[in-house]
């Protein structure tokens, strides 16, 4: 059987090169987008990389076209891209509406518009692997990330809708959703913040993007073939589905 | 010994057949010493005979499990027994019964094993419920509400025992081609009615393998799945969307 291929976005750093590095290892042909072209370029050889901003819709049509010619088609789709508005997020009665257009842009349109190009393919050669970012600030209702929440909670309907739709075939969709992981965006945090984290964790300590990668890996596999519309929490119990 | 669960010393109740029988042999395949448990295993599999509603039986097996293994850093739960009834024809005994097997069971037989995990230092513990327990099913009031207590009972330890490096999760399979499954239809004069009816309720259009409930098992008492306790995974083809 030739390689399966993959691609990841936001796949240069973090949660996103981890499963890079993870997908590559189970022998996959591998490839990643991301708007950092130094970071990517700090992937390993081989891997298939193409710096493009991913809320640019034309751009990612261009990216994605490239690709397609490139690898084929792709078999495993992991929409990696998404954030909160970090140093702009801010309690909901004095956040904007800019924001939240920017925050539901960049993690869950683009999820889906990825998405739209890349199933049709899966569909037509009858397997396929999507698995989109959630987060488990969705579940729990994090305050003062009242964008990033919904757009994460809707990460997990858009995963439900599409998993029906294609369900019979072999295409699966399925959802991660972690909790506190070492990241450029989670090492920024204050200490106070952090032990806040770790106290609401059972498990009491922050995961590791390898944590994560390790779901997707198992998602992505023959293995999970019966699994479809789900979502997992990579939070070390922080909140229980 | 290599595999994703090499050296790991596991027991797995519910062993002799269906999803526990495919789970101890794929265990086996990554590396695991495992102990088989269940109410009678007619000398298909090495392994400890006793009915995990009687405490007692349920603690000698296991101490025999862990004597066996020197020790046991795993578990899986995989017995449970299903009901069909409407709700004014089922006895006081059969809701009892249901209720004992699938959830005060779990509770004695991860009772009798946290002692050997503790002694490990840590260890997984993976009880199989039900999508039944996350999505009803009609005419099944006793098997969905145990199923469904035991997935609040998996969170429930999960944060007791999440402190002492124990992670306890749990997969909810739908319908699964199993012994178990198959009673619910082929004694019907209508089976093959039934059959497309259950088919009918997955996105999928299918029943599962067992081989595609142990795999689950699998990832959830690997190391793949480290930071993941408390979860409560449905592996149903698409139907309850939890």
């Amino acid at each position: 059987m030739t390689a399966r291929t993959a691609l990841v976005t936001a796949g240069a750093g973090g949660i996103g090169a981890a499963t890079v590095r993870h997908l590559l290892g189970l022998g996959m042909r591998v490839a990643a987008f991301d708007l950092d072209a130094e970071a990517l370029a700090a992937l390993p050889g081989g891997v298939l990389t193409c710096a493009v901003d991913g809320t640019d819709a034309d751009a990612m049509a261009d990216a994605l076209a490239k690709l397609r010619t490139d690898l084929g088609s792709v078999d495993i789709l992991f929409n990696n891209l998404g954030q909160s508005a970090r140093d702009n997020s801010s309690r909901f009665d004095v956040s904007d509406e800019a924001t939240w257009r920017f925050v539901l842009e960049i993690s869950l349109l683009s999820t889906m518009r990825t998405t739209r190009s890349l199933v049709p393919d899966m569909v037509e050669c009858g397997w396929g692997r999507i698995v989109n970012m959630s987060s488990d600030a969705a579940f729990a209702g994090d305050a003062g990330l009242v964008d990033y929440a919904a757009a994460k909670m809707g990460v997990i309907g858009f995963t439900r809708a599409l998993a029906r739709e294609v369900a019979a075939s072999g295409v699966t969709v399925n959802a991660v959703a972690p909790g506190a992981i070492r990241t450029k965006a989670h090492d920024t945090l204050a200490p106070e913040i952090l032990d806040r984290i770790k106290a609401a964790t059972p498990a009491g300590f922050v995961g590791e993007p390898e944590d994560v990668a390790a779901a997707i890996g198992f998602l992505v596999s023959d293995g999970a073939r019966f699994i479809t519309g789900q979502t997992i929490l990579i939070d070390g119990g922080r909140w229980m589905l | 010994m290599s595999g994703r669960l090499a050296g790991r010393r596991i027991l797995i109740a519910g062993a002799a057949s269906g999803i526990g029988r495919e789970t101890l042999s794929l265990f086996r395949e990554e590396g695991a010493n495992v102990a088989a448990l269940d109410l009678r295993l007619d000398g298909a599999e090495q392994g400890f005979e006793a009915d995990i509603t009687d405490g007692a039986a349920c603690r000698v097996a296991v101490a025999g499990a862990a004597e066996a293994l020197g020790g046991l850093d795993g578990m899986v739960n995989c017995v449970g027994i299903d009901l069909e009834a409407s709700l004014c024809d089922m006895s006081d005994a059969d809701w009892d019964r249901v209720i004992a097997v699938n959830l005060t069971g779990a509770m004695i037989l991860c009772q009798a094993v946290l002692p050997e995990l503790r002694a490990a230092g840590g260890g997984t513990i993976v009880n199989l419920s039900s999508a039944a327990g996350l999505s009803p099913l009609s005419h099944r009031t006793a098997y969905c509400t145990s199923k469904a207590g035991l997935n609040m009972f998996g969170k429930c330890l999960a944060l007791e025992l999440g402190p002492e490096n124990i992670r306890v999760n749990t997969v909810c399979p739908g319908a699964v081609d199993t012994p178990l499954f198959r009673s619910s239809y082929e004694d019907f004069q209508n089976a093959e009615e039934r059959l497309s009816a259950i088919r009918a309720r997955y996105a999928m259009r299918r029943v599962a393998q067992p081989s595609e409930i142990a795999s689950a098992v699998l990832y959830l008492t690997s190391r793949e799945s480290s930071y993941v306790t408390g979860s409560t995974l449905a592996v149903d083809g698409g139907r309850s969307f939890h």
